[in-house]
């Protein structure tokens, strides 16, 4: 190759090279216009967006967490987007970061078809009679077992974890928010004295009990499901859609009903103050309230869904298999409802248990 | 040093003030959802108060010297090979060698998960083979595991410093050994192992080193009893939402690995001047 | 030579860099061979043949949102790092100046810390400089681990060639900058583009940094990440990690090719 042509070959390679990146940045500029949607890793999917695919003929954008302490982090680190996905018991933080703004719910077709029950949650009504949080996705977290490898001794309940007989065998979710909640439970420890020290006391000490006992903590919940189907594990801490998936699979498990209560929770959207795309915040929102993603969600994963058109669609015993009922409020007033708490408590929880995990 | 300007002036910036504030940050208290700025040492204060951080700091010192250890032994003769034995096409054989490392470490992670699984690559195969009746459940989730993925995860770092302070050793001076007498096992150990000191230094630094702060290996593969102190930080940045510790458990782990290396060096110097 | 002892043919020793290679190969092989079995649950025996997994994935818009950023960091930290890396090299290779050896080092020093401290330290820096976390702030991550692998790569080949080749150009009346476009860059060009391959590859394939400094935009790494949890979605991701071994591996395989004819040191550590 002359020096000539070598050096013409470089500068259309380098070329090439910047304007590759340059390229990329116009593509992005163009899903600029739709609204970003941050929420757990899952949730990224076209079969909840219907509604939205019609109206702008794309998805929203995605961001995904796998925590929503990682996702308020983030947000409070600067990072700003339409709208994201917390739970009930982070709620009342959520709002006190001052990071959102109140959904006006006349801005939102299906509104009228959500269950009141699911929005008037502790926290939700800050600030005088605002709506913070659109709830979306509500379920429970509860044991579930392998009906042929767990000999259940009397009533299904939290004990199953802290059985000695499956010492290894059991799993249990890795988050606070969850186990930690759940360990409340089995302490017989009232939600309203969560923050007390004596309900910590309480609760690490049957942590601390359950941990020999756990071959994994785990967020992600393949390894769970994955554990109990092949019978590395034969009960484990797990939402309703880990159930669903595994009986759709012909796996023998029941998401147990523990006679102590589940716990019960509820996941909503929120819209940041500094919403880019604001309209089109309110139509994934829209989106995720229709009857489609309704059945979508109830059907295949097993999780409630605030539309009331959607559970018309099943029928009572379609919906008892799944773990929920024709009258949701049953399964919202049987179960421990999670009460919003405190950032400090949040944090010495959170440091608390991961000792606990961590074997001290 | 014009030249040089950009990269080192980019590096310069991209490494002390980032490590500046995360010194600053270390002095700092978590408040809430802030942080309450004035300087206190509390947070070192905790880590020696609370046993969870020294243990989890031990650990993880533990775990990357058996890593360190496991490597350096099984690469040395991988690399002596190509070293002395293969006389054609060297490259190709370290190609191939340090191949997969450059792949994704993350993957490399997750195919080990799949291998140690309870119904993963060994157990599965063992049990179609009728070796075994059950699967073996210590295969996963122990700090074994964690050693085993992290030692495969880094053998291609520990060939290329091996192999290239067993490739300059001078020839002639072995010859010279062999017409002395020298066996095979005395002229390695009076000979190539003392040259080949400093691969094995660096070899077990740039492994040692950045396996101390991993956490993806043990929070896949690690269960209860494998985490380490990388998991711990990455809490504090994440569920814990304390930044301030979480920047005092990178500063200190920083320090360790600094005195641990600082040791190691000592000793390999003192050994080799023994050993001439 | 042959029959001193030293470098005689060892068969026990042929066998161990087999078993070696083997056990090196073996493990990372099982994602494309489970990506391609006709079952959701990665386990012994394989149940039958299948490209769905593969089908799949082109129907998955997140998977190719994700694909885009990850090339788009990976370009530019391989363009920056690699030009960076030149200057760097040229100084380091020509130039005797005080304190070289500690410029050196501490160039090199991303090797020798652990990535997540990096990552954590960056991640304060800019959350104090108000700083949004997004591709930027994953490709000055990356940036700071490719450097070192881009001088690393480079140094050899500055230091292969006769230096007196740049002086009679210099002599010839060449300006500096000629000198270095017309000599100097296509002397270095093997190792330019194997530093280019190489630092794309690692920032393509980096997950430490990524899982602290990126926003909304998911690379690669952390989309896969992010779908380990996800039992359904399990074989489509052998499918994608299958796609990514087998790109990286011919693309490290062709830098590494191309820069053959430098000593190899490029990881030496010091």
């Amino acid at each position: 190759m002359s020096r000539r042509a070598f050096t013409r070959s470089l500068m259309a390679a380098g070329v090439g090279m910047f304007s590759v990146p340059l390229a990329g940045r116009r593509a992005l500029a163009a899903s600029d216009d739709e609204a970003t949607f941050f929420t757990w890793g899952g949730y990224d999917i076209p079969e909840l967006f219907g509604e939205y695919k019609e109206k702008h003929g794309a998805l929203p954008n995605f961001a995904t967490f796998g925590g929503s302490e990682e996702a308020l982090t983030k947000m409070r680190a600067g990072y700003v987007v339409d709208v994201s996905h917390p739970c009930n018991q982070a709620l009342t933080r959520w709002v006190s970061s001052g990071l959102f703004q109140p959904v006006q719910t006349d801005r939102l077709a299906h509104w009228g078809d959500v269950m009141p029950e699911l929005v008037d949650l502790p926290g939700n009504d800050a600030e005088g009679g605002n709506v913070w949080m659109a709830p979306f996705d509500w379920g429970q977290t509860s044991v579930t077992y392998r009906t042929d490898m767990f000999e259940l001794e009397g009533e299904e309940s939290w004990d199953m974890l802290w059985d000695e007989r499956y010492k290894g065998r059991l799993g249990s979710l890795a988050s606070g928010g969850d186990a930690w909640w759940c360990g409340a439970i089995k302490a017989e420890v009232d939600f309203k004295d969560i923050d007390t020290p004596e309900a910590f006391d309480k609760i690490a000490a049957v942590m601390r009990e359950q941990r020999p006992l756990i071959r994994v903590y785990t967020d992600d919940t393949t390894t769970l499901e994955q554990a109990l189907a092949s019978g590395e594990m034969v009960a484990a801490m797990t939402w309703n859609s880990s159930a669903v998936l595994l009986q759709s699979e012909g796996v023998p498990v029941k998401f147990a009903k523990p006679k102590e209560g589940a716990l019960t929770w509820v996941c909503g959207v929120m819209i940041h103050k500094d919403a880019p795309n604001l309209d089109r915040a309110y139509d994934v929102i829209d989106s995720l309230l229709s009857v489609e993603t309704g059945k979508f969600m109830i059907g295949e994963w097993g999780y409630g869904h605030p539309s009331k058109k959607a559970f018309e669609l099943f029928d009572d015993e379609t919906l008892q298999g799944l773990g929920l009922s024709a009258n949701p409020s049953n399964i919202l007033d049987a179960g421990h409802f999670q009460i919003p708490q405190s950032q400090e408590w949040e944090t010495k929880m959170n440091a608390m248990f991961e000792e606990i995990k961590a074997g001290f | 040093m014009v030249l040089l300007s950009p990269a080192f002036g980019f590096m310069l910036v991209a490494l002390l003030v980032p490590f500046g504030i995360l010194l600053l940050m270390s002095l700092w208290t978590a408040q809430g959802f802030g942080f309450d700025t004035s300087l206190t040492l509390d947070n070192y204060r905790q880590l020696l108060e609370r046993p969870i951080y020294g243990a989890l700091m031990e650990r993880s010192l533990s775990i990357s010297g058996s890593v360190t250890i496991a490597t350096v032994i099984l690469c040395y003769p991988m690399a002596y090979y190509v070293a002395f034995h293969v006389h054609r096409n060297k490259m190709i054989w370290l190609v191939f060698i340090t191949l997969p490392f450059w792949t994704s470490y993350l993957l490399r992670v997750f195919a080990w998960k799949v291998v140690l699984g309870y119904e993963g690559v060994i157990n599965s195969g063992l049990m179609s083979l009728g070796l075994i009746e059950a699967p073996l459940e210590f295969l996963l989730y122990s700090q074994s595991a964690v050693v085993i993925t992290l030692a495969h995860a880094w053998a291609a770092f520990a060939i290329l410093p091996l192999y290239v302070s067993l490739e300059k050793i001078d020839k002639s001076l072995l010859e010279a050994a062999t017409d002395l007498g020298d066996g095979p096992v005395a002229r390695f150990m009076r000979i190539t192992l003392p040259l080949s000191l400093p691969g094995v230094i660096s070899a077990s630094l740039l492994i040692f080193i950045p396996t101390t702060g991993d956490y993806i290996t043990p929070a896949l593969l690690g269960g209860p009893d494998g985490a380490m102190i990388g998991n711990l930080i990455q809490k504090q940045f994440g569920p814990i939402n304390n930044w301030p510790m979480g920047a005092t458990l990178a500063i200190v782990l920083m320090l360790c690995i600094a005195v641990v290396s600082g040791i190691f060096i000592l000793l390999t110097m003192l050994v080799r001047r023994r050993i001439s | 030579m042959s029959g001193r002892g030293f470098n005689k043919p060892s068969r026990s020793l042929r066998l161990y860099s087999l078993i070696f290679l083997f056990v090196l190969y073996v493990p990372v092989l099982f994602l494309p061979l489970f990506s391609f079995n006709d079952s959701i649950y990665v386990k012994f025996p394989l149940t039958g043949f299948t490209f769905e997994w593969y089908g799949e994935l082109f129907e998955r818009e997140p998977v190719w949102n994700a694909l885009m950023n990850s090339l788009k960091v990976g370009i530019s930290v391989s363009v920056l790092s690699t030009v960076m890396g030149i200057f760097a090299a040229k100084a380091i290779t020509r130039y005797r100046f005080p304190g070289r050896g500690p410029a050196v080092g501490f160039i090199m020093l991303p090797l020798v810390v652990p990535l997540i401290i990096f990552g954590v330290a960056l991640l304060v820096l800019f959350s104090r400089m108000g700083v949004s976390l997004s591709l930027y702030t994953v490709a000055m991550g990356h940036l700071i681990v490719c450097l070192p692998f881009s001088v690393a790569t480079l140094i050899p080949r500055f230091e292969g060639f006769d230096k007196s080749v740049e002086e009679a150009s210099s002599d010839l009346g060449e300006n500096a900058f000629w000198t270095f476009w017309r000599v100097t860059l296509p002397m270095v060009f093997p190792g330019v583009v194997a530093s280019l391959i190489l630092t794309f590859t690692v920032s393509f394939d980096e997950f430490i940094m990524a899982f602290f400094l990126s926003g909304s935009e998911p690379t690669l790494p952390m989309y896969i990440w992010g779908q380990l949890r996800f039992p359904k979605e399990f074989p489509s991701i052998l499918a994608l990690s299958s796609i990514i071994i087998a790109v990286s591996f011919l693309l490290i395989f062709i830098s590494q090719w191309i820069n053959r004819g430098a000593h190899v040191t490029s990881v030496k550590g010091d």
